[in-house]
């Protein structure tokens, strides 16, 4: 892994501790932070490793044989495989209270995603297709203006985070619907920032919608059919 | 500790079965042609279209990780970018396979450097892998040392359309 990759996750794990420490500040979730924490950084290891992994079955690459591909994320990771990953392992190690759990990460999880979209700034990455719009950004030696997308996920991403965790602080929205309404806003963010990033395949929209299909279907369920409980 | 063996053969099997490593068919793939620096600046400067040259080696374990992304960027900037593909301190059949592997269906033109120093004179480092990416005429527009990411690459072709 490269060291600007090592600074963007940096910024994302400060982001998600920063969300967190918040949140206890303000009576929410107080009693499992530090499990929450501790089951979210362990989730977003094991989800890299396992993206990673899909990545190289996808490219034909055995794993086996080429162990030291593994280490190099920069290659490559599915989205799909990664996100996952890291959520099998989250309800596995919170199976005791999936929900309340889910709950508890939903808002630093968002926040976590704007600090590793935010990373772009490290990582040289924040620019897009090209655009005419004023805050247009060019890379050094180019007069192309290019949206800079990376920034408007971070964004998108800090003005979800923000607002989920003053509805879970003020409002005490059922239990359950702060976590599916996380990966409404997730799969949002995605879908509306994926058309202006550079890419071949044109990103994992598929994977994107289907996550927005399952998170409206979890807010649905938890705050009209299920059991009505407050976070 | 027999499950645990059971467990690692069934791992084995699986990853074996999921994976690339039937027998290589090198068949119609010639070896990568030996060029000079001076061959290469000027196959850099004449070239009408924008050049994204890729410097790799067989023996090259991040190469080998970024070779698929490459070969799928070939195929799909197919009309109007030029790739070109630079072997270092490589063995012929070392480079056969791995062409390949990765590389059969690509159009990628593939060139050999025994002594490694072409990267260096034009203004990379030792170390591979590194994409140059050249304007048309040959001037260069950036230069990435290490494994490039999709967005990296398909972004610095993108400058190289519009720029």
């Amino acid at each position: 892994m490269e060291f600007t990759l090592l600074g963007a996750a940096a910024i994302a794990a400060g982001a998600t501790y920063l969300m967190l420490w918040w949140e206890a500040r303000h009576g929410n979730a107080a009693r499992c932070t530090g499990n929450v924490w501790e089951i979210g950084v362990v989730s977003a290891v094991a989800g890299i490793f396992i993206g990673r992994l899909v990545a190289m079955l996808v490219d034909g690459v055995n794993p086996i044989a080429h162990p030291a591909d593994v280490i190099l994320v920069r290659s490559g990771i599915s989205t799909a495989g990664a996100a996952l990953g890291a959520g099998a392992l989250f309800f596995w190690q919170a199976r005791k209270e999936p929900v309340a759990m889910a709950d508890g990460i939903s808002a630093a999880a968002l926040a976590g995603l704007s600090g590793w979209a935010a990373g772009c700034l490290v990582r040289g990455t924040c620019l897009g297709t090209v655009t005419d719009l004023p805050w247009g950004m060019a890379q050094a030696g180019s007069t192309v203006s290019r949206h800079p997308v990376g920034l408007y996920a971070a964004i998108l991403f800090a003005v979800a985070a923000i607002a989920l965790a003053a509805w879970k602080a003020y409002r005490r929205p059922p239990a359950g619907v702060p976590a599916s309404a996380a990966v409404v806003a997730a799969s949002t963010v995605r879908l509306l920032t994926e058309p202006f990033q550079p890419s071949l395949s044109g990103g994992p929209v598929w994977f994107y919608t289907v996550a927005l299909i399952i998170g409206f279907t979890g807010v649905f369920w938890f705050a009209w059919i299920g059991p009505r409980r407050s976070v | 500790m027999s499950r645990f063996a059971v467990f690692a053969l069934a791992l084995a099997l699986v990853a074996t079965a999921c994976s690339s490593s039937s027998p290589v068919s090198v068949d119609g793939i010639d070896p990568p042609a030996p060029i000079t620096g001076t061959e290469m600046q000027t196959l850099l400067s004449e070239s009408t279209e924008p050049i994204v040259l890729n410097v790799w080696a067989s023996w090259c374990t991040p190469c080998r990780s970024e070779a698929p992304l490459l070969g799928k960027a070939a195929t799909e900037f197919d009309e109007g970018v030029r790739f070109v593909g630079l072997d270092v301190r490589d063995t012929p059949n070392n480079a056969v396979a791995f062409i390949a592997e990765f590389y059969a269906d690509a159009p990628i033109e593939h060139y050999a450097d025994d002594s490694g120093a072409i990267p260096i004179d034009l203004g990379g480092t030792r170390g591979v892998p590194i994409t140059f990416f050249y304007r048309p005429g040959g001037e260069l527009s950036y230069v990435h040392i290490g494994v490039i990411d999709e967005r990296t690459l398909v972004l610095q072709i993108d400058e190289l359309v519009h720029g």
